[in-house]
């Protein structure tokens, strides 16, 4: 188990890395002068002057140097927005990703898993494919589509939520909502497919044949191997989530740190792209390890072969 | 198992969401508004967009600030009009004694001699420190020997940093500077020739051969030029005479210099700010020779280095400000007039979604919409027009939306340009219906523009008209062109940004139908915009510009010889000679008169533009708030504000 989290830890380490050098081989490439941030030029002598300062006039040495403060978690500079570090940028704006995420994610998997369990259990009725639709509806709507929809409803029609802005309880509500939507969906189609596997199989069978009773089995005995795939899914899923979506931050003017991923690609503010993608690729290694360690609690088939 | 899976699930949510709602809470302010991107950047030097401005000049003050009514310039920190010398070129401003920061300190003449000195500073220099350079005597001189300083500086450094030089390099590093800094080391190097290869190596082998500690050497450069900077900017025309006088010295007679003061670029700056300035050692400034802060030092809640936090001397202070989240601004104790202003408190609120914070002022949580650039602009207009939504109104900004036609460039992207011939610019100008795209294409209620600067706008200024729309006309100038035969016409590239799509579509249709031309549509990202246009990269390019100052030379100045937003290219030295002759002129209605007759040369001669529109801008005011009033700059001080809820 030690070793097999040290090479996870280390392979994680390389993809990082990895992600990190392409990023880099893109902002470098793509058109664009970061130094010019408002209408009128940037004095020639003076963007050398600044280019030489913050490493940019040296692709080399900027890659190393951006690298050497990212170890120590610095991200440097932002052009765009002046006034505030990337660390700054990235450190008020990850957490309310992060709670917004930690919350749809959570509510993902409590209302998913139930209702995966329960259209499994039903098979070919009417409520298997009440779910079945509902879980296509949460799929193939769009988050702009759900969450203006929720605002016209919850917002100006009923006047029961605030729009916008952030700071109370009643501005996560539609938030986490539409960004739990398509995840629960998705938990949900892989816990009743998971689950339809499971339930024929034999050890599931000799439960009910020994008498116990059909909740006993459902969850208790087949659940575990049922959400397997979910487990799989929810590392990257969690990720995802974690980092933030544009489209929500948009709709309900969430200060997330999706947009800031989109914002300084389009600023070529290379420090805080760099910086958003280092943090996202190392949240995404994480939550997927995190996933595989799950595993080995659930199914002590994975366990032993490590 | 799964059963205290789930029971934690639950718990850590019930947790996250009790956390979040524990949070203390600020009660609600009197005024609340709308800024949809945020604040940029909150630095006076720095700022170049209008909500920027809009927070800067609340928070501080001016020698002048603009009447929201009329804009006409009117005393701020200066109590009494300027003194101004016989031939217009010297300005005496005395400061009111009762001017106060937001710390209780006495606002002096240093401070605003401190703020424009650090704004023209290569390192902090923005968009706008061209104000202070093209207009006070001497800055233009300092700022060119001090990028002297920073060229040579940024190369020592360089060279003591160990590059490793190649040819290129060291070319890019050999200015004429670093040459004579050489020159006093026994060091004589060849000045590079251009980007040639050889002479690049040549100086690249010099350099390296040469027996100089670089490290010793640029330590000795960065404190000589440090221990000179004051000396330099005796040069400069900002006189401080006391404490409460302020003389300024420019460079040519200037009528609207007191409109000009009231720009951020030109306010005060408190003390404190210089505890923030990087050093190198107890040298003032970068290893380069710039001057920078540390970029902290505009919020309120900064305090490295014993410092009090952003201190402003403004009606009101920053109070807080969450970045892209909100700003709260609280009237300063201190100020003057702080006793009579009854909007105590405002809220600055970043809604990225325009549609979102419509809807957000709809339901009542938002008092205030300054912009409200959606995609259905158009029912926005209608709304407002039509008298059944009192609330939103039509703001007729001074500002100009035109084409931008290569004057320069023999081919662009590997075809030939056809429009360095006066003849084709005009066919292509003459063809146009503008009012067709203000009315039937782009229905915001914008005003179809007859010349580049707006009319009614500029005291004293009548525009001339431009040519008139005629496709007859514009056949047969194409025609006298040389491209009478469809066959022959070329094929010509307009670029955009993706909010110009309605616009372009309609251009494009107009001119394939009355002059049979093919035109290919290129929408592009801004950045990438921005580069083709600084590269000439295109035939026909989109163009706007807002005025920074009331007076027609901020359009006109745009389209001298290498001006920097001089996007067309256009060169014409009977144009700059008029624009020059107009600034030396005393005579005000003379002046008025040369610089009419230079816009004659640029929208009936020589169309390097082309003016289609001068913008209208909706904002929305509850009816429950008073004293905004909606005017060409969306100027909105808050202090004269009343809210009754």
């Amino acid at each position: 188990m030690i070793r097999w989290l040290i090479r996870r830890l280390w392979l994680g380490l390389v993809t990082v890395f990895c992600v990190y050098t392409l990023t880099f081989l893109m902002v470098i490439a793509v058109p664009g002068n970061p130094f010019q941030q408002g209408q009128h030029r940037v004095a020639a002598e003076t963007e050398m002057a600044l280019r030489a300062r913050y490493h940019m006039d040296d692709n080399w040495l900027y890659y190393w140097e951006f690298l050497r403060g990212a170890a120590r978690l610095d991200f440097g500079p932002t052009f765009m927005y002046a006034d505030w570090t990337c660390n700054q940028i990235i450190g008020s704006a990850l957490p309310v990703s992060v709670l917004i995420g930690i919350l749809a994610m959570l509510t993902a998997v409590m209302i998913g898993v139930p209702l995966g369990v329960w259209a499994a259990q039903h098979k070919n009725t009417w409520i298997d494919i009440s779910c079945l639709a509902l879980v296509l509806v949460g799929i193939s709507l769009p988050t702009f589509v759900t969450g203006t929809s929720l605002i016209v409803l919850f917002c100006v029609s009923w006047k029961l939520l605030p729009i916008g802005g952030w700071g109370g309880v009643s501005h996560l509500v539609l938030p986490v909502i539409t960004l739990a939507l398509p995840f629960t969906a998705y938990i949900a189609r892989l816990t009743r497919s998971g689950m339809f596997d499971v339930l024929s199989q034999d050890f599931v069978r000799t439960a009910f044949a020994k008498g116990l009773a059909p909740r006993r089995v459902v969850w208790h005995h087949a659940l575990k191997p049922a959400l397997l795939p979910v487990v799989g899914y929810l590392g990257p899923a969690t990720a995802q989530a974690l980092t933030g979506s544009f489209v929500v931050e948009k709709v309900f003017g969430v200060p997330g740190i999706g947009q800031h991923f989109v914002n300084a690609a389009l600023n070529r503010d290379a420090g805080l792209m760099l910086g958003a993608v280092l943090v996202f690729s190392t949240l995404l290694v994480l939550f997927n390890m995190l996933a595989d360690a799950a595993y080995t609690l659930i199914d002590p088939r994975i366990r032993q072969a490590l | 198992m799964i059963r205290y899976f789930l029971i934690t699930c639950t718990a850590v949510w019930l947790v996250a969401v009790l956390a979040f709602t524990c949070r203390p809470s600020e009660p609600p302010a009197d005024l609340r508004y709308v800024n949809p991107s945020g604040i940029h950047t909150l630095d006076p030097a720095r700022m170049s967009w209008t909500q920027d401005f809009r927070v800067a000049l609340n928070i501080w003050e001016g020698l002048t600030t603009w009447d929201p009514n009329t804009l006409a310039p009117l005393p701020a920190a200066s109590d009494q009009p300027p003194q101004v010398s016989a031939d217009g070129s010297i300005y005496s401003f005395a400061l009111r004694r009762n001017g106060r920061w937001s710390n209780g300190d006495p606002v002096t003449a240093v401070d605003f001699a401190r703020g424009w000195r650090r704004a023209i500073e290569p390192g902090t220099a923005a968009d706008y420190a061209f104000l202070i350079t093209d207009h006070i005597r001497g800055a233009a001189e300092y700022v060119a020997r001090r990028h002297q300083a920073v060229t040579a500086l940024t190369a020592l450094k360089r060279l003591a940093d160990g590059w490793d030089l190649t040819p290129q390099r060291a070319c890019d590093l050999t200015t004429s500077s670093l040459l004579l800094l050489l020159q006093t080391m026994g060091v004589h190097c060849p000045a590079a020739n251009g980007d040639d290869e050889g002479s690049c190596r040549s100086v690249q082998e010099c350099l390296t051969a040469a027996e100089v500690d670089w490290r010793a050497l640029h330590e000795r450069a960065l404190r000589d030029h440090a221990a000179s900077l004051d000396s330099m900017f005796a040069g400069v025309g900002i006189e401080v005479r006391g404490d409460w006088e302020l003389v300024i010295h420019l460079t040519q007679p200037c009528p609207y210099l007191p409109d000009l003061l009231a720009l951020p670029v030109f306010l005060p700056l408190h003390e404190s700010i210089e505890r923030l300035r990087v050093r190198e050692g107890d040298v003032p400034l970068s290893p380069e020779g710039l001057v920078i802060y540390d970029p902290q030092w505009t919020k309120p809640d900064y305090h490295r280095a014993d410092y009090p936090g952003l201190t402003t001397n403004g009606p009101y202070r920053l109070d807080s400000w969450v970045f892209k989240q909100r700003a709260r601004m609280v009237v300063n104790a201190y100020h003057r007039g702080a006793g009579e202003i009854s909007c105590r408190a405002v809220d600055m609120l970043v809604m990225e979604n325009v549609s979102a914070a419509l809807m957000a002022y709809e339901a009542g949580d938002v008092d205030f919409l300054p912009a409200m650039d959606v995609p259905y602009d158009h029912e926005i207009a209608r709304l407002a027009q039509s008298g059944r939504r009192l609330d939103f109104h039509l703001c007729q900004v001074s500002a100009t939306y035109f084409l931008n036609f290569n004057c320069v460039s023999d081919t662009v992207r590997g075809r030939i340009n056809p429009f360095r011939d006066a003849r084709v610019r005009k066919a292509f100008a003459r063809s146009i219906d503008k009012r067709a795209i203000v009315e039937q294409v782009l229905r915001r209620g914008d005003r179809v523009a007859e010349s580049f600067v707006p009319a009614d706008v500029m005291p004293g200024y009548d525009p001339p008209n431009g040519l008139s729309s005629d496709a007859a006309e514009a056949r047969r100038l194409l025609a006298d062109a040389g491209y009478s035969d469809g066959s022959v016409t070329p094929t010509v590239d307009f670029l955009y940004l993706p909010a110009d799509e309605r616009v372009a579509q309609a251009l494009a249709r107009r001119w394939r139908e009355t002059l049979g031309v093919r035109v290919e549509l290129r929408s592009m990202e801004s950045k990438t915009f921005a580069e083709d246009i600084a590269d000439h990269r295109f035939m026909i390019a989109r163009g706007n510009w807002y005025a920074d100052y009331n007076d027609p030379t901020t359009y006109l100045n745009c389209l001298t010889t290498g001006n920097g937003n001089n996007d067309s290219g256009y060169a014409n030295p009977e144009f700059d000679r008029l624009l020059m002759e107009a600034n030396a002129a005393a005579n005000p209605s003379t002046r008025m008169a040369l610089l009419a007759k230079a816009e004659r040369m640029i929208v009936q001669d020589d169309v390097p533009i082309w003016p289609l529109l001068h913008y209208a801008l909706p904002v929305a005011i509850k009816p429950h708030v008073q004293g905004l009033h909606p005017n060409a700059r969306l100027w909105f001080p808050f202090r004269h504000v009343t809210v009754r809820r």
